[in-house]
């Protein structure tokens, strides 16, 4: 009698196992789509020239992050024997509702940041023209000169070097935020 | 091992029965009384005690020679021996419970083999009952630590204190994460049994180290090769068991306090015990708690920053127990935040190449506890309830339930993102088995069993979507059988598993996508031990298993920022299969050299890895490498070797050397990540016991490990940075026991890499950044309460 008993518990202990199993099956939520934050989606930069001309603006964007869908990157169409001044702007555009300019951010923290340019093939040659607040470059805004016309490219890096930021820090200090490379094409 | 269960009134046999169970337990063949005498004339007195009748060995009968007081327990044979005897005459008493006594005089001239008899006793027979598994050895590999060994580890993780058995590496991402490897094989790969419990949680990630306390536990059990019959099929590298005590047998209050501290990342940990048993009824209770602080490492000659980690625990169990029927509960709580070497945090690939260029991290700091970014928080709940009752005199019925809840959050590096994780997964698992243990019918005995897992994987919104929603559910049934004749055991089992797997994810043009898979699964295995005589056994045992690929292996989407690799699953992934072969050469029981041999050879077929693809993946930050999951088929090869001599009954040298072997069988070419070769020898006196001192159990041992150069590794296998030379570290232990007045206290000290040798590990993937740590001293004192 007692073994019968304690065979039902058993049962019991078994069944209330399945009814736990099968109760959990009900109501899940779905999964939310993929927003992870990532910061700067999007840069834009805008070459204005000293005296006449037209200004060139080229913009690298990529809003879903690496992997998924591929960046689009804009020419960077530029008159020889100019010089221009330069500004660069980083944007979060990875929510449409609430675009983010993302500049001023990074300049109030430009002691632990700082934007390299290095052109590639073309007669190009950037000289920053900002400074943070220990009056050590940050590269949001610049100097770009031309010489002859030809085509290459611009890579544009900007460097998080929190601590480690200092008057000759390089493109090789700190870790990478931003690194994307404009084609560049310079027309007499 | 052994459950005894007192029928009739004759509790008196109780300590008794003790007695002759405990050195088994212990797998340690003598009892040495404290008065022994040394003699060392070098005769050897060995053979079976048997029942008279049905010739059936007795396991755990004593052997007592009178004159000198000296006993030994039978073993899983009913093989007993004496060594260091010189010529004379000796009395020697034979005795089992349930059996009568048999006194035999002899005069030993030589060695010689002397088989007892003994006829059961018809007073006794009845009034005990000997129940549960008895000291089992399978045909398969295995290995345990436990006792001083165990203690030797106290205060490293889990990973870390497996590595002292031969065969099992481990995989590191830095000083504070590391995950045991089998066999070369590592991940899903290995099944852990988490107090009788699978053990689920992320297991995919190299960098997910268990979510399991090891203080908790007294013995850590280790099934090398394919072992899928019994726990599921995915044991295609394993099995390791974490067991904590038994609950207490016997009435009253204990409990215990351990401390533990290190110098290096100035560690320290705090674990208490307390248990006991109700008079009145048969209800036993344990609670066990530890917490540990660490401070960030040291390498030889700079800091590892941001390498700190803190750890809580809790384990609670209650059991009830009776002749026919029991039950126990138990829950566990573990917590985890750990810190992540903040320079191996990388932006892209230019990062990656600086940062290996660079002979130290870019970012040393300074040693500190606190812990920033990037780091992982982790909490592991178990709770388990799990009942037998006995059906009759035909065996055991065992249900088992599990309920798990596995929470990661990850912490990337800096993301403006306030106090939110990067990515935050959430996998709750359901397990159930109900299994009946027979006893033997006409020499076979086994288990059979069901039983089902369920699991329910989400992330947080707005967190990384590295591991897509899933649901699985895998439903299993096995049948396992053990047959036993005089000197020869064979051992088969089979499995089937079913494992259904619904996922839910988006595509890339954001539209949900629900794949769903049903993965087939079938597990074998058979095995033959022979004992071959005295002091050698054989044994053999091929082992089939399958496993069904994991969500992360089909569906992983996303940036691993420590490899600057963009990780990608592969949908089309179809279950790997291993045939695992393994020889083990057993020599035991002698007075000098013992020791065990085992070789293996696994072919596995469509064996999942992360290989490197060519291509680039373009992101804001630049470029990452890609890695794709695919398929090979492979071959891992190898062989341990745990080796005793004894040179004198107090100076003994130990030897363990493993050694594995991978190819990819289709292209020829090396397999990524296999453990290089090697070997720790160890040497270790035991201090003489004298009555008058305080200090008892003195003990210390000096040793050295070696790891080869992983020499099987070329660009194809590691495309970014060559594997990293040998290296030699030196060791050393020592610890005693210590009573002050009534009070017992065990001490210990462990020190590893006592010559600061500055070196990188081929298994672990901060290489490329980081040097290893330097010195650490280990203390610890067990207060006996």
């Amino acid at each position: 009698m007692k073994q019968a008993f304690f065979l039902n518990r058993f049962i019991l202990v078994l069944l209330s196992g399945i009814a736990i199993l099968s109760a959990c099956k009900k109501n899940d939520p779905n999964p939310v789509p993929e927003s992870e934050k990532v910061e700067v989606t999007t840069a834009v930069l805008l070459l204005v020239p000293d005296g006449k001309g037209q200004n060139a603006s080229a913009t690298w964007r990529d809003l879903d992050g690496p992997g998924g869908q591929d960046p689009v990157m804009e020419n960077l169409i530029l008159k020889a024997n100019t010089t221009y001044r330069g500004t660069l702007k980083f944007l979060n555009e990875s929510n449409q509702n609430a675009l983010e300019d993302l500049t001023v951010k990074i300049r109030n923290t430009g002691h632990d940041r700082e934007v390299f340019y290095v052109v590639d093939g073309a007669s190009l040659t950037f000289t920053k023209t900002d400074l943070d607040r220990n009056n050590r470059p940050l590269g949001l805004e610049t100097s770009a000169t031309t010489t002859s016309p030809g085509a290459g490219s611009l890579r544009v890096v900007l460097k998080h070097q929190p601590g480690l930021k200092r008057g000759n820090s390089t493109i090789d200090t700190g870790e990478t935020d931003v690194d994307m490379v404009f084609p560049v094409v310079i027309q007499d | 091992m052994f459950h005894i269960t007192i029928a009739g009134k004759n509790l008196l046999f109780l300590p008794l029965l003790l007695l002759f169970i405990q050195p088994v337990a212990a797998q340690d063949m003598y009892i040495i009384p404290e008065t022994e005498l040394e003699q060392d004339c070098g005769l050897t007195l060995s053979g079976k005690v048997i029942d008279h009748d049905t010739r059936e060995p007795l396991i755990g009968a004593t052997v007592l020679i009178e004159e000198l007081q000296k006993a030994v327990v039978t073993d899983e044979y009913g093989n007993y021996h004496f060594h260091n005897l010189c010529r004379a005459s000796y009395s020697v008493k034979t005795t089992y419970i349930g059996y009568e006594e048999i006194r035999s005089s002899f005069r030993l001239s030589s060695s010689a083999v002397r088989n007892m008899a003994l006829h059961i006793d018809a007073r006794t027979f009845g009034a005990v009952e000997v129940v549960g598994g008895r000291m089992v050895r399978q045909a398969q590999t295995t290995e345990t630590l436990a006792g001083r060994e165990l203690e030797e580890t106290r205060g490293l993780s889990l990973g870390e204190s497996l590595k002292k058995l031969s065969g099992v590496s481990s995989v590191q991402t830095g000083p504070t994460v590391s995950k045991p490897v089998i066999h070369g094989l590592f991940g899903n790969r290995v099944l852990i049994l988490n107090n009788g419990v699978r053990h689920e949680s992320q297991q995919w990630g190299n960098e997910h180290a268990p979510e399991i306390d090891p203080l908790n536990a007294q013995e850590l059990k280790v099934v090398k090769g394919a072992a899928g019959v019994r726990y599921g099929s995915d044991a295609i590298g394993g099995i390791v068991m974490v067991n904590p005590k038994p609950l207490p047998d016997s009435t009253g209050v204990s409990g215990e306090l351990n401390l533990i501290g290190s110098t290096n990342n100035r560690m320290g940990a705090v674990a208490g015990m307390a248990e006991g048993k109700l008079q009145q009824l048969p209800l036993s209770w344990r609670l066990h708690t530890s917490l540990k602080k660490a401070g960030s490492a040291q390498a030889p000659t700079y800091n590892l920053n941001n390498t700190g980690f803190e750890e809580q625990n809790l384990a609670a169990t209650l059991g009830y127990r009776q002749q026919k029927f029991g039950a126990e509960l138990y829950y566990s709580y573990f917590h985890t935040k750990l810190g992540f070497l903040s320079s191996a945090h990388i932006g892209n690939l230019t990062d990656l190449a600086n940062a290996i260029g660079r002979e130290q991290p870019e970012e040393a700091g300074s040693f500190t506890y606190t812990i920033a970014r990037p780091y992982q928080d982790v909490t592991h709940h178990l709770l388990k309830a799990r009942g037998y009752y006995k059906t009759g005199d035909l065996g055991e019925l065992q249900f088992t339930y599990g309920l798990q809840e596995n929470r990661r959050q990850e912490y990337d590096r800096h993301r403006n993102t306030g106090d939110s994780p990067q990515l935050d997964l959430d996998l709750q698992t359901h397990t159930t088995e109900l299994v009946w243990e027979h006893e033997p019918v006409s020499n076979i005995s086994g288990s059979m069993g069901v039983s089902t897992i369920w699991q329910n994987n989400t992330y947080t919104p707005n967190t990384r979507a590295l591991l897509p929603f899933f649901k699985s559910l895998t439903v299993g049934a096995f049948i396992s059988e053990k047959w036993r004749k005089d000197n020869l055991q064979l051992e088969a089992g089979i499995r089937y598993d079913q494992k259904s797997l619904d996922v839910q994810r988006w595509g890339n043009s954001r539209e949900l996508l629900k794949p769903a898979y049903t993965f087939h699964n079938l597990s074998g295995s058979f095995g033959a031990l022979y004992d071959l005589g005295y002091h050698v056994s054989l044994s053999g045992h091929i082992g089939y298993a399958s496993r069904a690929p994991h969500a992360y292996e089909l569906f992983a989407q996303g940036l691993h920022n420590s490899a600057a690799t963009y990780e990608e699953g592969n949908p089309n992934l179809v279950s790997e299969e291993a045939l695992n072969t393994m020889a083990t050469f057993t020599y035991h029981s002698n007075l000098r050299l013992n020791g065990e041999l085992s070789l293996y050879y696994n072919t596995i077929n469509d064996y999942i890895y992360l290989q490197l693809a060519p291509e680039y993946v373009l992101g804001v930050q630049g470029a990452f490498l890609k890695a794709r999951y695919r398929q090979a088929d492979a071959r891992f090869w190898g062989a341990d070797l745990t080796a005793d001599y004894a040179f004198t009954n107090r100076l003994t040298l130990n030897n363990k050397t493993s050694l594995v072997y991978a190819v990819n069988r289709e292209t020829g070419n090396y397999l990524p990540f296999i453990t290089p070769s090697r070997t720790d020898n160890t040497l270790r006196y035991s201090f003489e016991n004298r009555e008058s001192s305080k200090f008892s159990d003195r003990y210390l041992a000096v040793g050295g490990l070696y790891v080869a150069r992983q020499s099987r590794s070329d660009e194809q296998s590691d495309p970014v940075l060559p594997a990293p030379d040998a290296y030699f570290l030196l060791h050393a232990e020592l610890g005693t026991s210590l009573s002050l007045g009534r009070q017992q206290l065990e001490l210990g000290l462990v020190g590893n890499n006592l010559l600061n040798t500055s070196y990188r590990d081929y298994q672990n993937r901060l290489r490329y950044f980081a040097n290893e740590m330097g010195r650490m001293l280990l203390f610890r004192v067990k207060i006996l309460l």
